[in-house]
């Protein structure tokens, strides 16, 4: 059982390494972020508030991102749609954008809504604005309470969906949104210290920080996150490769630094860049490998692998 | 309290039992005579009668409570005019721990008889159950119907020995025996108060065995007063004797189960629910208590030199570290401070469940205040997690109750609530740490302002039986406060001669006359006076520090430099307010959002020294000295935030940084250690930090596993590369 869990993985692994092997270099990432009704002043204050802060923290990580905020009276149906279309215009396959909602949302048990002045939006009306979006990486985070009843609507293979809650009838207002702009600001949540954070990251981040929020308030917690990226019809909590969740996510990037490819400019250091890159393809499908290996000859190899990727680093730095 | 002592009447019996209410009384003679084979015969003979009522009370006898319910039931329909009826109804009730049905009961066998006097006396039972200050007032209005029965004596009897009032309880037993000689409950009080003092020679024991050789419940009862006295070991000791004369006592199996667990013996206490479970004895307690035993095997004991600890296994990594060291700390204080070496070690009990926690102490759940309770060398307490952050201090609470461990084996548990109580919160600030301890609260101003206090004699009534809801909390205030007057005024040595007083047995009166060499009342006089002085300002002030608060909440968003002046005003009025809002927090709010960080600071430490707790001020105060350059000061703020909330990663995080800059490698490793118990979301940079630690120790190995297990996580971080080849060479 575990060896064929291990071979599985495996083969996630080198898929995950064959994806990035494809990815262009220079893609240029693009943010939508809209932010409804609030109902309430306070909330419509909170709301434009995130909007901002987000944009903030996206234009302070770096990357020269294309960012465009729609917060408030402006994010109306047609400016939303007016939006999409000069997205549509702009961005090239290849491509990542991300929509990222805030607000209030509704679910009446079929349908999921995104609260906007004027008529609202449904989980369906959105997912058709993205198809218009010519690029296959995309990303749509519903960072509103009932959002887990849009899953159905807006999932699609090559898409990440996150969700702030895990279905329609998480009806309050969310604690999600703020811990999603905390991960775009502090440098904890960039676990594999790569300099950059992808959408995998800030999920595990926020996630992490609501559901604590939650204990140390002793609360009973009425936003459980959720993501897919697989097509599939339902998101999974803690998305890994025992449930094939979260491959898109983990190379969608959030936040991104300079590669090393794009500063590698001697023969020699492409060579070690190179090198550097399988000694990490070995050291991810090491770890996928790990479940099936004796425990000293795993750590073993990894030391070895590790040590010797330090050695590389180095000699790149140099 | 022992609830469950069936109260019987005192009248003669005859020797052949016959269905009618003669025949009831009958067996009932029998039952108090300890005949209990034929009581069981007699009740059995009751339960064929053609009448439901005696058929139930014959059901009863025979312990078939389910059938004697059913019985009651149809007594009910068939006269609804009986106040016997709903009275033995509800008494049943009662004795089945159904104090709701019961009280309704009786309150309509008062209706149908308002004179009905067994009715009232069920009524003050079941009020004596929840500790409900009515009850001695409806005891005494039943004793003032009739006063020819020997129940109401025999209650009140009961409950003036509870709030420690022997002469009362003596006289009232005394009233009881009067009406009539073999009243078994107002024996087992006078034999309690004998056993109170120690007199193994008590007259009573005997007198009792000669009514009724098997009558437990007089042992039981003793108990009990020994219980609510916190002497768990001779409560113990006494149980085991009720169990000895009658094996079939299951409500004694219980109490004896729930005070073993108090002394931390799981083994035998479990034995002795389990029975009583098992023999339907099902009182809330004793169900909580079993399923709290389900719960043993998620703990774990962790020896210390002269402790014990034991912690959930899940976050005894995160616990140890702090607790096992700060508990030692504070045996080793008081040791010197108490002059006195204790005969074991503490066992300290961390619960992350705060239902937990009581119901291992209480039985009860949802007594939401209570932070700890000690039973002898034995302490229980809420885990750092089992509240929100910044709800309480866990340092501060383990030494209130190592005070308790001390005080109460020096005076052999022969100590007043008030004066234990009175220690422990002097303690917290005397020998912990000047921030700790009871602070002066709006609720305490208020009972200062209405002369609440109560004079020293009678201070323990105010934590037993208190009359306003806030008045264990005046009272642990004022308690604490008079151990500090007295350290104050006539040293420590006079608080460690109170100990030894009361240690031989002496009153409080006799106490204060021996050490302090005054009368009581001239006592109360000079404490009164020298805290009026001490907290005049403020009580004084109040209203307008309640109204100036409100304008300052309302206008602080105005003119800065108005609100700055109107903190300060207030501040001045009411100095020890550091609750949600104080004057310090709005302070350092503006003066920061002035660009006045000092100010914020100075401020922010004002608060701290105050015993300001919230968390959020108190990491600002960090924070603002890191960027001031104080890092000495933001160390010292971090080590006390983390006796308040040890779950706070940055906390941790920050002073490890700042312990490892300051070349204290082993602080370091201990707080990094702390950051991977709690199992962050960053990996890497945590196990990254603990190998930074480890390698300035010179644990070299230890480093390079750490950072393998950083760059497991993450294996291009720049930093733990370079630290892993610097370890490599």
């Amino acid at each position: 059982m575990r060896r064929g869990v291990a071979r599985s993985v495996s083969r996630i692994a080198w898929l995950l390494v064959a994806i990035l092997a494809v990815l262009p270099a220079r893609a240029a990432t693009y943010y939508l972020t809209i932010s409804g009704q609030g109902g309430l002043p306070e909330y419509d204050t909170l709301f434009a508030k995130y909007a901002k802060d987000l944009d903030t923290a996206l234009k302070a990580g770096g990357g020269d991102p294309h960012t465009e905020v729609l917060s408030g009276p402006k994010a109306t149906r047609p400016e939303i749609e007016a939006a999409f279309s000069r997205l549509a215009g702009q961005i090239h396959d290849g491509d990542f954008f991300a929509l990222l909602l805030i607000g209030h949302g509704t679910f009446d048990g079929t349908d999921y809504k995104f609260n906007i002045p004027g008529p609202d939006v449904s989980g369906a009306d959105i997912a058709k604005l993205l198809d218009r979006i010519p690029t296959r990486q995309q990303a749509v985070v519903a960072m509103t309470s009932c959002s887990g009843g849009a899953i159905p609507a807006l999932t699609r293979k090559g898409r990440v969906v996150i969700t702030a809650t895990k279905s329609g009838t998480e009806r309050n207002v969310v604690v999600f949104t703020r811990y999603w702009i905390d991960a775009l600001q502090d440098p904890a949540a960039d676990t594999d210290k790569s300099a950059s954070l992808s959408l995998l990251e800030a999920f595990k981040y926020a996630d992490r920080k609501t559901v604590e929020y939650y204990e140390a308030q002793k609360l009973l917690a009425t936003e459980h996150a959720l993501l897919v990226d697989n097509g599939a019809n339902a998101g999974v909590r803690n998305p890994g490769p025992a449930n094939g969740q979260g491959l898109l996510a983990a190379i969608f990037p959030l936040l991104k630094s300079p590669g090393e490819s794009a500063k590698a400019v001697s023969p020699e250091k492409q060579k070690l860049v190179a090198k550097k890159e399988d000694l990490e393809a070995r050291i991810d499908k090491l770890k996928y490998e790990k479940a099936a290996m004796d425990e000293g000859d795993y750590k073993r190899q990894m030391s070895a692998l590790l040590l010797e990727l330090a050695r590389t680093q180095a000699e790149i730095d140099q | 309290m022992k609830r469950s002592v069936t109260f019987f009447v005192s009248l003669g019996w005859a020797l052949i039992a016959s269905a009618s209410p003669a025949a009831l009384e009958n067996c009932r003679g029998l039952a108090h005579h300890g005949k209990r084979a034929e009581a069981r015969a007699c009740f059995a003979a009751l339960e064929r009668s053609d009448d439901p009522f005696l058929r139930a009370e014959g059901a009863w006898g025979l312990q078939k409570f389910d059938a004697a319910n059913e019985q009651f039931k149809l007594a009910y329909n068939v006269d609804r005019n009986q106040a016997e009826v709903r009275t033995e109804w509800g008494l049943l009730f009662l004795e089945r721990f159904n104090s709701a049905d019961a009280e309704g009961l009786f309150k309509e066998a008062l209706q149908v008889d308002p004179k009905y006097t067994l009715a009232y006396v069920g009524l003050a039972r079941t009020a004596a159950g929840n500790y409900d200050e009515r009850a001695v007032a409806l005891a005494n209005t039943a004793e003032a119907m009739d006063s020819k029965r020997p129940e109401p004596h025999e209650l009140l009897a009961f409950l003036a020995l509870e709030d420690n009032d022997e002469k009362k309880a003596t006289i009232e037993a005394n009233a009881a025996l009067a009406v009539s000689n073999e009243s078994l409950d107002a024996m087992a009080v006078l034999a309690s108060i004998d056993w109170l003092h120690g007199r193994a020679d008590s007259r009573w024991p005997e007198r009792i065995q000669r009514v009724n050789p098997i009558y437990g419940e007089a042992y039981s009862m003793g108990a009990h007063f020994m219980e609510i006295n916190r002497r768990y070991e001779e409560a113990v000791k006494l149980y085991r004797l009720a169990i000895a004369l009658d094996p079939d006592l299951w409500q004694a199996h219980s109490e004896l189960g729930m005070n073993l667990l108090r002394l931390g013996d799981y083994t035998e206490g479990k034995q002795h629910l389990e029975l009583a479970y098992e023999n339907h004895y099902r009182n809330a307690v004793t169900a909580n208590a079993m399923k709290f035993l389900d719960q043993l095997p998620k703990y774990k004991t962790y020896p210390g030199p002269h402790s014990v600890l034991f912690l959930q296994q899940k976050e005894a990594a995160l616990l140890k570290p702090y607790i096992q060291p700060e508990l030692e700390r504070a045996i080793a204080a008081y040791e010197v401070k108490y002059k006195f070496k204790l005969p074991g070690p503490v066992r300290l009990e961390v619960y992350p469940d705060h239902d937990d926690f009581i119901v291992r102490t209480l039985g009860l759940p949802g007594q939401g205040g209570l932070l700890g309770v000690t039973f002898g060398l034995v302490v229980a307490m809420d885990s750092p997690s089992a509240r929100e952050p910044g709800a309480f201090n866990w340092a501060s609470t383990m030494w209130h109750e190592l005070s308790h461990v001390y005080v109460v084996t020096m005076t052999n548990h022969l100590v007043p609530r008030w004066f234990t109580e009175g220690v422990s919160v002097h303690e917290e600030t005397a020998a912990g740490s000047p921030e700790w301890g009871d602070r002066l609260t709006p609720d305490i101003v208020q009972a200062i302002q209405q002369k609440k206090l109560l004079p020293v004699l009678d201070l323990d009534r105010g934590f037993v039986r208190p009359v306003f809801p806030e008045q264990v909390i005046v009272s642990y205030y004022e308690a604490g406060q008079i151990c500090d007057y007295i350290a104050d005024k006539y040293g420590n040595d006079a608080i460690l001669g109170m100990i030894h007083s009361y240690a031989a047995s002496k009153t409080t009166a006799e106490a204060i006359r021996e050490n302090l060499h005054l009368e009581p009342l001239a006592f109360d006089k000079e404490f009164f006076a020298w805290l009026d002085t001490k907290t005049e300002p403020t009580v004084k002030n109040f209203e307008a520090w309640q109204k100036g608060m409100k304008e300052l909440h309302e206008k602080k968003t105005g003119d800065p430099e108005h609100a700055i002046a109107l903190a300060e005003e207030m501040k001045k009025l009411y100095p020890d307010y550091v609750e949600p809002g104080s004057t310090y927090e709005v302070l350092a709010e503006l003066q920061e959002a002035q660009g006045n960080k000092a100010g914020a600071q100075a401020q922010l430490e004002q608060y701290l020294t105050r015993g300001g707790h919230a968390l959020k001020p108190l990491k600002k105060l960090a924070e603002l000295q890191q960027q001031m350059g104080d890092t000495k000061a933001a160390a010292a703020t971090y080590a006390k935030i983390e006796f308040i909330y040890l779950e706070d990663r940055d906390v941790l995080r920050n002073l490890g940084t700042l312990e490892l800059d300051a070349g204290n490698s082993a602080g370091a490793v201990r707080e990094f250690e702390a950051v991977l118990a709690l199992n962050p979301g960053d990996q890497a940079e945590s196990h990254y930090n603990l190998a930074r630690a480890l390698a300035k120790s010179g644990q070299k190995d230890q480093a390079r596993d750490e950072v393998m297990s950083a760059l497991e996580a993450a294996p291009n971080y720049k930093q733990a590369q370079r630290l892993l080849l610097d370890l490599s060479r």
